[in-house]
């Protein structure tokens, strides 16, 4: 069974339709890129996951459960979401943010919260800016600390909305260094990007998505050598020159 | 705090009195409002010198009167009609026993348009006083203000001082203290008596002088202080450009910064517009017969405090919902596109 | 009211207006103890009231919000002084008598507080109202996702941003309630500017009035720029660090 399904998905907003039809399924340990250009709703159909947004029509199934049908708060503790504006709690430092999900989520006490944090920080290169906040660090060093508070909660699967959009170019690969790694780890990843250099090495499949429509979808390697519709051809090439 | 001199917080400004009223208490407050304005402007010019004159010359001496005096003046619309219905609604009570609660309510509120329509003259009258002194005070002070505000970002270091320790002063005492000081302690009152403020027909007595020049005094620091900040926004871009085609530094104030910073200062400005008219009212404690006091005077001769003060009440409600609403469309209608009005800039 | 003991009077009368305001300064500073207290309930009160009035006001709905925000308008479109009278004569306030030090009539004393305060929790609504509704929709979206519930939400993250963004707002509100506490001159409560008039209002008096309010001014003055610093300082200790990126 999948871990993760998506059937026939539609969304409009308005008259407006931003996702149709879309289906697709991923196993554990799977990595999704989806690429395709701005307004193709990729980053709706992410946020349909773990229920930010309400899908109109079909079916999400998470280990093959319908996520209608679950308490909301508890599939967004098994689905972690990583944002492109990093959305980090601008109040708490980089260890408060990590913690604040595990003491009133997971309900562990301020010590195990603190002793976790500290450890997924570190995960992510952070240990020693666990007291810095938010205003204090770079891009590259908030958008990690967005990475290690989804990953705290331990989630089975982890969203990435373009984590990689609002930073300098400079401070891209401190970011793209840590999503390979969770690849590698074997973290079951659904992510928003147009960095085709981590496509192409640390993705299982890439779906290319244009006007709420799934136009391909296969392995890396089938959709840069060999794209069935010129469309794709036409798309990848002018993101992979640009990452040049 | 960037210029580290400031001694209250530079940016004080009055929290929005009413923000955004939506629709449907809009329409209600236009509806009311016209009405009450019709009246209010009838009222006025009823019992206006000047028109009492110009009527007598045309031949019509009875179509304005002047002459009344106020406490003469009757109403227009009968207060027998509401005392009727207070009296039969009363005896319903009677017969209702312990439940009356709500009907002794009711009674209560007919008494109460009973009482406002007696006493609307005297309020209207007072109601002129609070207008004018609103806005005669809001202008001049305006005069004040830009000059000081400008003396705040680009004067020297001596008329930044003299302009902040002004501003600071006046910010940082409270109204009536500052009133107290001009009618009482200083000679003011004689000095605007012996140039003849003497409250002979439309002259204001002295106390009004008085208050007008307090509220002047004490308007012209706040509105310098919206105007400062709003000038401060001005991109400095504009005025190294206005130099750059040969504008002189005062040149470039006046034709550049000062025409984007005061449309920038307009929300301020009017949200002080409408902090004038509440506080006008403490122009009373200095015997000017402005709204409030004849609703204290009546108040008094009555002892009906409540429902005289309830009355008043809903006048300055009346005039400072009208005035926000105008003053939201003056802000409309000056806006420059592209040029985002400071409330865009929260 | 019994201002100074005859034997003290007879001796500040020798002297010019400065010294008797000085030498009444116990009665200017019992004002200024009423000034402060008045403004401290005010301000709490306010607090109480404004801090749940700005939550509905921002994330209420139907006739809860409907009616905060009437008397919201209605609070703050209304001159203090009236206020001040009409909480004096219109509310039924049992016989409270008074506070023998101070001299305050505890009826006056309430009125004038819940005037003040109910006004002051009025804008402070609209403070924090304005300070939630600043706060990017992100930061929730982002409690969100880490399996918050709204209310957990608001409380762990909307809520310690918005009454940070608030303190400028509050900070307003302190100098102007503390200034407005004049108004309660009004219904003669006997805070600072009460007892000047008491005092120069004493006969052969007269001629101390500028000295007076002068003194009065000044205290005034001091009070506001000691709030203000005050509050200058806990605002910097208690804000988000920020780093020189």
């Amino acid at each position: 069974m999948s871990l993760l399904e998506i059937e026939d998905v539609d969304k409009s907003y308005g008259d407006e339709e931003v996702l149709h039809d879309v289906s697709l399924a991923m196993d554990q340990r799977d990595v999704d890129v989806i690429v395709g250009p701005s307004g193709s709703g990729k980053s709706t159909l992410l946020r349909c996951v773990n229920r930010l947004t309400e899908v109109d029509d079909g079916a999400i199934y998470l280990d093959g459960e319908e996520i209608h049908g679950m308490d909301e708060n508890d599939l967004r503790r098994r689905v972690g979401m990583v944002f492109q504006d990093f959305n980090l709690f601008a109040h708490r430092s980089a260890l408060g943010n990590v913690t604040l999900g595990l003491t009133e989520v997971l309900e562990l006490s301020e010590t195990e919260a603190k002793s976790r944090a500290e450890e997924f920080l570190g995960r992510v290169g952070l240990a020693d800016q666990a007291d810095s906040y938010p205003s204090q660090l770079s891009g590259g060093q908030k958008q990690r600390v967005g990475i290690a508070r989804a990953l705290a909660m331990d989630p089975d699967l982890l969203l990435f909305d373009e984590p990689t959009s609002a930073l300098d170019p400079e401070l891209i690969g401190e970011v793209l260094a840590v999503m390979e790694d969770l690849a590698e780890g074997g973290m079951t990843m659904l992510c928003v990007t147009h960095e085709m250099g981590f496509a192409r090495s640390a993705a299982s499949t890439i779906t290319f998505l244009d006007g709420g429509r799934i136009v391909e979808r296969g392995p890396p390697e089938q959709l840069f050598e060999t794209p069935e519709k010129e469309r794709t051809r036409t798309f990848l090439g002018q993101l992979t020159d640009l990452n040049r | 705090m960037t210029d580290g001199e400031a001694v209250t917080d530079p940016t004080e400004t009055r929290g929005s009195t009413i923000g955004s009223l939506p629709g449907r208490r809009r329409l209600v407050v236009v509806a009311v409002g016209s009405v009450f304005w019709t009246w209010l402007l009838a009222r006025w010019a009823y019992h206006n010198t000047v028109l009492d004159w110009v009527a007598t010359a045309f031949g019509t001496p009875d179509l304005v009167r002047a002459e009344q005096g106020v406490r003469g003046r009757e109403g227009w619309i009968p207060a027998a009609p509401f005392e009727g219905a207070a009296e039969a609604v009363d005896g319903v009570a009677a017969t209702l026993g312990p439940a009356s609660a709500l009907v002794d309510w009711l009674v209560w509120l007919f008494d109460l348009a009973a009482f406002a329509t007696t006493t609307a003259p005297a309020l209207a009258a007072g109601a002129f006083v609070t207008v004018y002194l609103t806005v005669v005070s809001m202008l001049l002070g305006l005069v004040i203000a830009v000059p000081l505000a400008v003396a705040r970002i680009y004067g020297g270091r001596g008329l930044r001082s003299i302009a902040l320790a002004y501003t600071e002063l006046i910010r940082g005492t409270p109204l009536l203290a500052q009133l107290f000081f001009l009618y009482f302690g200083l000679p003011l009152a004689q000095i605007a008596e012996s140039v003849g403020f003497t409250g002979q027909g439309p002259v204001p007595r002295a106390a009004a002088a008085v208050a007008v020049v307090g509220f002047t005094i004490n308007s012209s620091a706040y509105q310098s202080e919206y105007i400062r900040s709003a000038l401060q926004s001005v991109d400095p871009g504009q005025l190294t450009a206005a130099r750059a085609v040969g504008l002189s530094e005062l040149g470039g104030i006046r034709h550049v910064v000062l025409p984007q910073g005061l449309r920038f200062a307009i929300p301020g400005w009017t949200n002080e517009f409408v902090y004038l008219i509440k506080y006008s009212s403490l122009a009373a404690f200095i015997t000017v017969p402005d709204l409030f006091r004849r609703a204290r005077t009546i108040g008094s001769e009555t002892f009906q405090f409540t429902d005289i003060y309830v009355i008043v009440g809903l006048f300055y409600l009346a005039l400072v919902l009208t005035t926000a609403l105008a003053m939201g469309r003056l802000e409309r209608w000056v806006a420059i596109p592209g040029l985002g009005s400071a409330s865009d800039r929260g | 009211m019994a201002v100074a003991a005859p034997a003290d009077l007879a001796a500040v009368l020798q002297t010019g207006d400065w010294a008797f305001v000085l030498g009444n300064w116990r009665v200017l500073l019992l004002g200024a103890v009423v000034t402060v207290v008045l403004m401290a309930t005010s301000l709490t009160l306010g607090f109480l009231a404004g801090f749940p009035a700005g939550a509905v006001e921002a994330y209420g709905s139907g006739w809860t919000k409907e009616l905060v925000s009437t008397a919201g308008v209605v609070l703050r479109g209304t001159p203090i002084v009236v206020l001040i009278v009409l909480f004096f004569f219109g509310i039924p306030v049992p016989k409270l008598g008074s506070v023998p030090v101070v001299d305050v009539r505890l009826s006056a004393f309430l009125a004038a507080t819940l005037a003040l305060g109910l006004r002051s929790g009025a804008y402070q609504s609209q403070v924090f109202r304005g300070a939630i509704q600043s706060i990017d929709e992100g930061q929730l979206e982002a409690a969100r996702s880490v399996g918050l519930t709204h209310r957990q939400a608001v409380r762990h993250v909307i809520f310690p941003q918005a009454v940070r963004r608030s303190v400028p707002g509050f900070q307003n509100e302190f100098t102007i309630v503390l200034k407005d506490t004049s108004v309660a001159f009004a219904i003669g409560l006997a805070e600072l500017l009460t007892r000047a008039e008491n005092l120069y209002l004493q006969p052969g008096r007269d001629t101390a009035i500028m000295e007076v309010i002068i003194v009065i001014s000044a205290v005034y003055f001091v009070l506001t720029f000691a709030t203000n610093r005050t509050l200058d300082y806990l605002g910097d200790a208690f804000s988000i660090p920020e780093g020189s990126e």
